[in-house]
């Protein structure tokens, strides 16, 4: 609740940003052979243009607020429906991403954290920079080369399934889930082989800052009182690293984990780009490039919302991993 | 077994139906798929929609007929359409009258909209009438060809219709073949419209109700489009339907990855790569690599003629001369395009009347000079040059070289990037001094280019240029029924074009087909778009 000024502050804000950007959406998709003056008055007046600003921004709000978000002239759609379409899409790339990072990531930092100065400490060290330095476009095509064109290993990278198979009845919209619910094996490795190369390349990219986090907490929680007595008690090493230190240890990567959730979805448009994933950012980059209002308002409205969710979910992760913190 | 919250039957009754419908989809050959891959996107599945996309034109050719279409011819040994052969579509045949004002179509006795229906008289006459009344992008396009009202319409019988014109005009004819007057069942149409839409524009949008040789098997807007065949289908080859059973057009942003795809064969076909990939392609030769000059479309470098200092025609002249034509056409094109500098004309008068022509300018920057001291600007000035994100693979290393060459005169170029709607904006408020673009013409005849893009304070008009004889000459040319006349008509143009210099034409862009070696019959189309009709697999 109390996250809704903030969320009408971003809801205010995109609006007035995108119509003091230059760039007429009219003229630009009055774009065919012999479109003149009059179908750019025409699209005007569809997108509401031809109104005051600040009627405009009362009639948007009044839709929003009846769960309208306008149709979008690049898809011709509405917005809500291409978002609906496109965020399970965006969630699944995201959270498996996400989960790769993490697996990968905690055992390095904290492989690196126990030998500090090790040749693993700078082997994490050197991954990790070659996996921030590489943009993600590069280690996607990259990818794309190895394990597609030159391997045959992976499936063609053209979205979340092959046209040639059939999609199971949407229930979640991750396609990995529906085809689980549907029993369809066949279907759920086709869709898992499709999501493998994106979601790593992805996940490349985040390792980094979760695995150097992990390290340097790691190290705290590890040279902190309670783990010398732990040790001094004769505990075992895996008890002293995984329950004690690690556990200790875990909050601020929660807290990194949280963020990095939130921004790879936003940010991801390059991935989405290259592995032609039908998701919400590599849609709000086309809206933005053809200045079309209405797609990027809610965009930044949905970021916007997932982004508080996931804060309630990090605060609540928070009191797991440490009973002493509640909400 | 998952748990369910549905009973058991209606699961087990589900995975039949799901079963069954994956069974044909199975069956089918990948030979009998087309599988072609795009860097835009369809969103619409009816092409007067304004904000359609070019990709939505190329659906909606084989999900729709109209009255007649043109026909293809070859030229330098690639197949490109013929705008002076009209052939009948849904029309069987056609007659002019003898004054050029009245065209009767005589519609084709077998032809039937997807729904099983009989295409009438009566549907194209709706579909006509809403063309030029309602608001879609139609509207404009049929007025270059005198069709302005649904009076000029006439339903004579079920099966013969009446085009009247005020004025014969040779682009009547050739209007109805273009995208826009598509023939729309027009009950299934009139059920589906409502008051406040009486020309069903937002149902027809999501829905199609044509007679196409395609139908509608699934869109999803900005992803893919699956078309499977009308087997009833017999408007391109007589008594046959279209080879694929099959049409998948699907969106792969990365130019990259869609050439690895037809490279590995996963797909069939694609127009848009980069130039260098085609270069790469081509040289390994496993693919199949047509490239066909845009013949209907020209790359220009515009100069706004009311801005100084363009408005100075020195000026202009001077910049004509100091680009670099061969190094940008390899940097930006790598060479595969009709090159539109380097002319010589004898006489120095034009040597075609045909419009975009070879223009007899070339890299000579002491000419340069000569024109800029000419325009009392002897050290130059400074300017910017734009272009839009959307180009960039081939207007960057262009810009480059263009300031590159231009400093070597005193000229001082800032170059500026812009996003493709910010591009489009300051070029209909006339704001930009000079910049590249890009022109086509769906019916390329002289008179049709200089109306529209050489003519009046219109967003078209780039180079904004106002030139009184230019103007009467093409309005004149319009409506000339003399072949001859018209030649010298267009001679005139082309004559005046060059001396006034308000842009410089730089190339016609080759359209690269890379499509696999099965692939055969494609043919180069007024709208950039490929004519999944024409495709066969060997």
């Amino acid at each position: 609740m109390s996250s809704l000024p903030a969320l009408f502050g971003v809801l205010v804000f995109t609006f007035l940003l995108m119509r003091v950007l230059p760039g007429d959406p009219a003229v630009f998709f009055a774009s065919g052979p012999n479109a003149g003056k009059e179908e750019i008055e025409v699209i005007r007046k569809q997108m509401g243009l031809d109104k005051p600003v600040p009627e405009q921004l009362l009639l948007y709000l009044y839709d929003v607020g009846r769960g309208n978000l306008g149709r979008s002239l690049m898809t011709g759609q509405p917005v809500t429906t291409d978002l609906r379409d496109r965020l399970p899409a965006s969630l699944e790339l995201t959270l498996t991403a996400l989960l790769i990072a993490l697996v990968s990531a905690i055992p390095l930092g904290v492989l690196a954290a126990l030998k500090p100065g090790s040749l693993i400490d700078h082997g994490v060290r050197l991954f990790c920079a070659l996996g921030v330095c590489v943009p993600t476009f590069v280690s996607g095509l990259l990818l794309i080369y190895v394990f597609y064109y030159l391997l045959g290993l992976a499936p063609d990278p053209t979205g979340r399934i092959d046209v040639f198979t059939s999609l199971p009845p949407a229930r979640t919209g991750f396609l990995t889930v529906d085809f689980l619910l549907a029993g369809d094996v066949d279907g759920w490795w086709a869709a898992f082989r499709q999501l493998i190369l994106p979601a790593g390349t992805m996940a490349l990219f985040v390792i980094a800052p979760l695995a150097r986090i992990t390290r340097a907490s790691m190290l705290v929680s590890l040279g902190s009182d309670f783990v010398r007595t732990a040790r001094s008690v004769g505990l075992s090493w895996w008890r002293i690293v995984v329950t004690y230190a690690l556990r200790n240890a875990i909050l601020p990567v929660i807290t990194i984990a949280g963020i990095v959730f939130s921004t790879m979805l936003g940010a991801n448009v390059l991935v989405e780009k290259v592995y032609s994933w039908p998701g919400v950012a590599s849609y709000a980059l086309d809206a933005l490039l053809s200045s079309d209002y209405a797609p990027v308002q809610g965009f930044v409205l949905l970021m916007a919302s997932i982004f508080v969710v996931v804060n309630l979910l990090v605060d609540v992760l928070y009191g797991v991993a440490d009973p002493r913190v509640s909400i | 077994m998952q748990v369910r919250y549905y009973t058991p039957m209606f699961g087990a009754a589900a995975a039949l139906v799901l079963l069954l419908a994956a069974e044909p989809a199975l069956a089918q050959s990948r030979a009998e798929t087309l599988r072609y891959v795009t860097g835009a996107s369809v969103n619409t599945l009816d092409p007067n929609v304004p904000g359609t996309t070019r990709e939505a034109f190329a659906v909606s050719l084989s999900t729709y007929d109209r009255l007649v279409s043109f026909g293809r011819k070859q030229l330098n040994g690639k197949w490109v359409f013929d705008l002076d052969k009209i052939t009948g579509e849904l029309a069987e045949s056609y007659d002019v009258s003898p004054d050029g004002l009245k065209i009767t179509f005589h519609l084709r006795k077998d032809a039937k909209f997807q729904d099983g229906t009989a295409v009438t008289a009566e549907d194209v006459k709706w579909s006509l009438d809403r063309c030029v009344t309602a608001p879609v992008l139609g509207k404009a396009q049929l007025l270059t060809g005198s069709l302005t009202s649904a009076d000029q319409f006439k339903v004579i019988d079920p099966l013969t219709f009446e085009v009247t014109l005020p004025k014969p005009d040779k682009l009547a004819l050739p209007n109805l073949a273009t995208v826009y007057p598509i023939i729309i069942n027009s009950k299934l149409a009139k059920a589906n419209a409502t008051t406040e839409d009486p020309w069903a524009i937002a149902w027809l949008k999501e829905h199609t109700a044509g007679s196409g040789a395609y139908m509608i098997e699934s869109f999803k807007p900005g992803e893919q489009v699956i078309m499977k065949r009308n087997e009833a289908w017999n408007r391109g080859t007589p008594d046959k339907s279209a080879f694929f059973k099959r049409v998948i057009v699907q969106s792969v942003p990365e130019p990259a990855t869609r050439a690895n795809l037809v490279e590995r064969g996963d797909a069939d076909l694609t127009v848009d790569l980069q130039a260098s990939d085609v270069q790469s392609l081509e040289g390994k030769g496993t693919l199949k690599v047509i490239s066909t000059p845009q013949y209907n479309a020209v790359t220009f470098i515009s100069m706004n003629n009311t801005i100084p200092p363009f408005d100075n025609i020195n000026v202009r002249r001077a910049i004509a001369y100091a680009l670099p034509y061969d190094d940008m056409f390899k940097a930006a094109l790598f060479g595969r395009g009709t090159p539109l500098f380097g002319a010589t004309w004898t006489d120095g008068k034009p040597t075609t009347s045909a419009y975009p022509f070879p223009q007899p300018v070339k890299l000579d920057l002491d000419k340069a000079k000569e024109y800029l001291k000419a325009a009392g600007m002897p050290d130059g000035f400074s300017t910017t040059f734009s272009f839009n994100v959307g180009q960039a693979s081939t207007a960057e290393p262009m810009a480059a070289l263009v300031k590159e060459s231009l400093a070597k005169i005193g000229i001082k170029v800032d170059i500026q990037k812009l996003p493709d709607a910010q591009m489009s904006t300051q070029i209909n408020e006339k704001k930009l001094p000079f910049f590249t673009e890009g022109i086509v013409a769906w019916l390329p005849s002289s008179d049709y280019f200089y109306r529209n893009f050489y003519t009046g304070n219109q967003r078209w008009n780039y180079s904004s240029i106002n030139n009184a004889e230019l103007t009467a000459i093409a309005q004149e040319a319009r409506f000339e029924p003399d072949k001859t006349k018209y030649e010298e008509d267009g001679k005139k143009l082309n004559a005046i074009h060059f001396a006034e210099m308000p842009q410089v034409a730089l190339w016609q862009p080759s359209q690269d087909a890379v499509m696999a070696t099965s692939i055969d019959g494609y043919t180069y189309q007024f709208h950039r778009q490929v004519d999944y009709r024409d495709l066969r697999r060997k």
